[in-house]
């Protein structure tokens, strides 16, 4: 809200520095966004929160600031008004809890006295509203100074008498600003005998709004009850002076006032004709809430030692009245203009602001006993700082891209989409991390990067019983002509499938299996899927060739992703003691069929040697010179150990022989 | 020869000694087959029988004599050969080392953890809630009904499949409470979102949410907690000031704004408050019996008081130039 700083020096007849003004206000939860300047005075631009529509005004915005300072304020005008001829219109207020009070005043025969007061304008043009007709023009600045919204009609347009009721199906208004919106039942209008005039606190409708040619004029001013104006505007995608303070609370006490406070200045520019007001009120109109509080209460809260004359008093400043006593029982009456106070810990917010926060002690917690459990959070950083010491760099990316990024990469199925996203590169939630490091790349590859090592921990998203997932995804790229001159690091699927293993050994994960990959985004020949026993957890290896110039680039990098939340957590379990024997080893070298996969001769050592057997190390894959084509040579290294003797050469012979006989009979291996 | 000239001879021999070469020859000629103590004591059958001890023990104190400057010549030796072979390790010190890539932990992550680590350390447990929320939990919960005004403060993203994208970490407040009751004392970090694009702001960002639930609970223990937090995070000299402000969730609410030493400005840091008892009381706990505090913030804003950065877009740029630092 934009606020001259003349007007609420006016207001609260002293002149404060505008800096001290604005220390003070926001000391008090009146936050000051911005100050400009307008010829010689100043605009302040306040940040109100919505729960003090009271300070919605200059007067709200004086009265506050009165209340801290301690300073006597008075927020009744004296109008002297009388109205001279008749208002003839009748009034029907058919919603009757919604509007409990409606008052309304007929002008005619303007004719100017005096140069329209340029205050006036200049007070309009700080607040950004414009300037439309001059007895609009007038309801405004009371609206600004006051808080009251007001509304003026062309009194001719009007056919027949008034009625404030709900909207019926299928009823339309098209409103300032040549809006046609279609309401719905629970929409409060202002309607003549054919149709709705006003969208009843919000706007008024285009088709009954005054112009230069307007003879005769229709004021309204009315209480509307905040629960029914509140989001009706924001649906049809606007708001209004008059909705934003109407949808927050406006005095209920105010509307006849305000209104007399318009017709004054009305009657000081010009020589006019006004009616009596005609104003309608209901047993539904408000009464002032009460609340019952204890001085305990607001002691026990605040941690304070503040005594029951203090509190009162603070209160009597903000027109809280003390109205009944019992015994420590007091029992306050809420003004009118204070929609946001219902509970003790309003008012304790009360007591509080005015004493100041500042003010208000600090005091040392007591401890709590809650039971304490490692967190998944300790898990995640610890991952983190795993990926860091293996060189990857920790980015991190926007949950939702462009729908065309998943499109290309046949990952758009299932993914969930923005009602409103701010732009269509920003509309669809991720289903894979590989889009958003493949655009990290790109950018780098742009930047002039040649080698790149990136990982992100962040959510995948879909449309399935979990919604979403999160993703640990990393991405090397490698691209250099010159490396390092003593370093010749090659960057494969193995490079990247040994970090993994790594990281699962570094966090006691075992029953892993590596299955060749059946994730399409990825080399179906060079690439794995990884299993947690019959789990699928993610998948390692080289980005699928076809997808390279799709993703903007001209060279594969290799990539992984993997579930974290199928990790299980293992903490360091029982340690076991070495054996004291010693460990046996032999090596063997095989010629073997190329198609059989390390796996299957692993297995076939475990299956074949079942004494004694400790590991197995492959030291060496060969399928050049000396070996048939078809065929390929691998060599291992076995160890045997027991923690109950030292084995004899009879003990090892006899597990080696099983072994090369087990990989000739199951494998067709030859030893070499 | 008599023993004594051999002693002499002996120790002048190992004087001038250089070379192993010279060192296994030397053992030839005193100790070989045909060698000069190997000779001198096989004439110890020609003496007489009341000589022969005296002689051979001469010869025993020769032979150790012998083992003595042969042990401590081979030492030398031993020592001269790995002096000479080192220069031909010579290598330049100045080349870089082998290449192994260290990576970095993104700013926003170090921030966070700066923070968890000091709430953690004062008995908080961290937790964690789901990024896309229901209505309910992003607002019904914390007292913001629809059509609530303050849902404007939220610029809220909703999703096609009737969700949204939580516009704040409180969210974890009720799920917490719902799950472990009180008294309780969580820190939740993570992402949330809001449609808003700018210098200062981006759709998505983290925000960082405390909560204390007990009995008895007041505004003070939330002050101390916050400026605690403040001169651990941003010195014991910062300047600190409590406003009051508004949060459907809290009352009475706080903003918490610091001085800037440099620009002299008050810096808004974080908004707290007493956890209003409609929240308490929608969590399942009964507002009667306990109150609580809460104060939330968001990282970038303190990645960028910490690391001075101009542009919070900077930090979602992913520049490996940035990141890497």
């Amino acid at each position: 809200m934009k606020v001259l700083y003349s007007r609420i020096t006016n207001a609260i007849k002293a002149k404060p520095k505008i800096e001290s003004l604005c220390e003070d206000l926001t000391l008090i939860g009146i936050e000051v966004d911005e100050i400009k300047s307008l010829q010689r005075d100043k605009i302040i631009d306040f940040d109100l929160t919505p729960n003090r529509g009271d300070c919605f005004s200059v007067k709200g915005l004086a009265r506050d600031y009165c209340a801290f300072k301690d300073k006597k304020f008075s927020s009744v005008t004296k109008s002297f008004f009388k109205g001279e001829t008749k208002f003839n219109k009748k009034i029907k207020l058919l919603a009757k809890e919604a509007c409990p009070a409606y008052s309304a005043v007929s002008i005619s025969n303007l004719k100017l006295k005096k140069k329209f007061p340029y205050y006036i304008k200049k007070t309009l043009k700080a607040a950004g509203i414009q300037s439309i007709h001059p007895l609009v023009d007038i309801v405004n600045f009371v609206m600004l100074e006051s808080g009251q919204p007001m509304h003026v009609f062309d009194q001719d347009k009007i056919e027949g008498d008034i009625e404030v009721r709900f909207a019926k199906t299928k009823e339309q208004i098209k409103i300032l600003g040549e809006k046609n919106l279609k309401l719905t039942k629970d929409c409060l209008v202002i309607a003549d005998e054919k149709q709705p005039i006003a969208f009843a606190g919000i706007s008024g409708g285009l088709n009954h709004s005054v112009s230069k040619k307007t003879q005769n004029f229709l004021i309204e001013s009315a209480f509307f009850r905040p629960n029914i104006i509140k989001g009706k505007a924001r649906r049809y995608g606007f708001q209004t002076d008059a909705s934003q303070r109407f949808e927050r609370g406006v005095d209920f006490n105010l509307h006849e006032d305000a209104l007399k406070e318009a017709l004054s200045i009305i009657q000081e520019i010009y020589w006019v004709d006004i009616s009596n007001i005609e104003t309608i009120k209901n047993k539904y109109f408000p009464k002032k809430k009460l609340i019952n509080i204890s001085t305990e209460d607001v002691n026990l809260k605040l941690g304070t030692d503040l005594g029951e004359n203090k509190i009162k008093s603070i209160l009597k400043r903000l027109e809280i009245k003390l109205i009944k006593k019992n015994k420590n029982n007091l029992t306050f009456e809420v003004p009118s203009h204070r929609f946001d106070l219902s509970i003790k810990e309003d008012l304790i917010e009360e007591v509080a602001r005015i004493v100041g926060y500042d003010n208000l002690p600090q005091i040392k917690n007591d401890p709590i006993t809650q039971h304490y459990e490692k967190s998944d959070y300790d898990f995640i950083n610890q991952i983190k700082t795993f990926m860091t010491n293996k060189g990857f760099n920790e980015v991190i990316n926007y949950s939702f891209l462009d729908r065309q990024a998943l499109e290309n990469l046949d990952i758009e199925n299932k993914s969930i989409s923005l009602k409103n996203p701010l732009n269509n590169s920003l509309n669809t939630l991720r289903t894979s991390l590989l889009p958003s490091l493949a655009e990290n790349l790109e950018f780098n590859i742009n930047r002039g990067q040649n080698f790149l090592s990136i990982f992100e921990m962040g959510k995948s998203f879909s449309n399935d019983s979990h919604m979403e997932e999160l993703n640990l995804a990393g991405l090397i790229y490698d691209d250099e002509k010159f490396k390092n001159w003593n370093t010749n690091q090659n960057y494969d699927f193995y490079y990247l499938k040994g970090i993994l293993e790594n990281l699962f050994a570094e966090f006691r994960i075992e029953k892993i299996f590596w299955k060749k990959s059946q994730n399409d985004l990825l080399h179906p020949y060079a690439s794995a899927d990884i299993y947690l026993k019959n789990e699928l957890i993610g998948s390692v290896g080289s980005i699928n060739p076809r997808f390279i110039k799709l993703l903007g680039l001209n060279k594969a990098f290799l990539y992984f992703e993997i579930k974290v939340e199928s990790l299980p957590r293992n903490d360091l379990g029982k340690l076991i003691a070495p054996s004291i024997y010693p460990i046996s080893q032999r090596d063997f070298s095989f010629e073997i069929d190329n198609k059989v996969s390390y796996e299957q001769i692993e297995n076939c050592i475990y299956i074949s040697s079942k004494n004694f057997l400790i590991s197995t190390k492959i030291f060496d894959v060969y399928d050049g010179k000396n070996i048939s084509d078809g065929k390929k040579s691998i060599a291992f290294r076995v160890s045997w150990g027991s923690n109950k003797k030292t084995l004899s050469d009879e003990d090892i012979n006899k597990e080696a022989n099983l072994i090369i006989s087990g990989m000739q009979k199951k494998l067709g291996a030859i030893l070499r | 020869m008599d023993l004594d000239a051999l002693k002499a001879n002996l120790k002048k021999d190992f004087q001038e000694i250089v070379s192993q070469d010279e060192l296994n020859q030397l053992k030839v000629k005193y100790l070989g087959k045909k060698g000069r103590i190997t000779e001198l004591s096989k004439n110890i059958k020609n003496l007489p029988s009341e000589e022969r001890p005296i002689f051979g023990k001469k010869i025993g104190e020769l032979r150790s004599l012998y083992e003595d400057l042969l042990n401590s010549v081979q030492e030398k030796i031993e020592l001269q050969i790995i002096n000479e072979s080192l220069e031909k390790d010579r290598i330049d010190v100045t080349l870089p080392g082998s290449f192994k890539s260290q990576g970095k932990l993104h700013p926003l992550t170090i921030t966070t953890k700066k923070i968890t680590d000091f709430f953690s350390s004062k008995g908080y447990l961290i937790e964690d809630g789901p990024e896309i929320e229901s209505d309910y939990y992003n607002f019904d919960a914390l007292n913001i009904p629809k059509d609530h005004p303050a849902r404007d403060m939220h610029d809220t993203f909703y999703l096609d499949n009737g969700n949204l994208l939580r516009t704040h970490t409180s969210p974890v407040q009720i799920r917490s409470i719902e799950k472990r009751g009180a008294p309780l004392k969580i820190i939740c970090p993570g992402k949330v979102y809001r449609s808003d694009a700018d210098k200062t702001h981006t759709p998505m960002f983290h925000q960082i949410e405390g909560l204390v639930i007990d009995e008895n609970i007041n505004f003070g223990h939330l002050k101390n907690e916050i400026m605690t937090f403040i001169d651990f995070f941003f010195g014991l000299d910062t300047k600190v000031r409590f406003r009051p402000s508004y949060f459907p969730f809290t009352e009475p609410s706080a903003e918490v704004d610091i001085l800037d030493k440099k620009s002299k400005n008050w810096l808004e840091i974080m908004g707290c408050g007493l956890v209003h008892p409609n929240v308490i009381d929608m969590a399942g706990l009964n507002p009667k019996k306990f109150s609580g505090f809460a104060f939330g913030m968001g990282i970038e804003r303190m990645a960028k008081l910490s690391y001075e950065i101009e542009d919070m877009r900077s930090l979602f740029s992913n520049d490996i130039k940035f990141l890497s630092q």
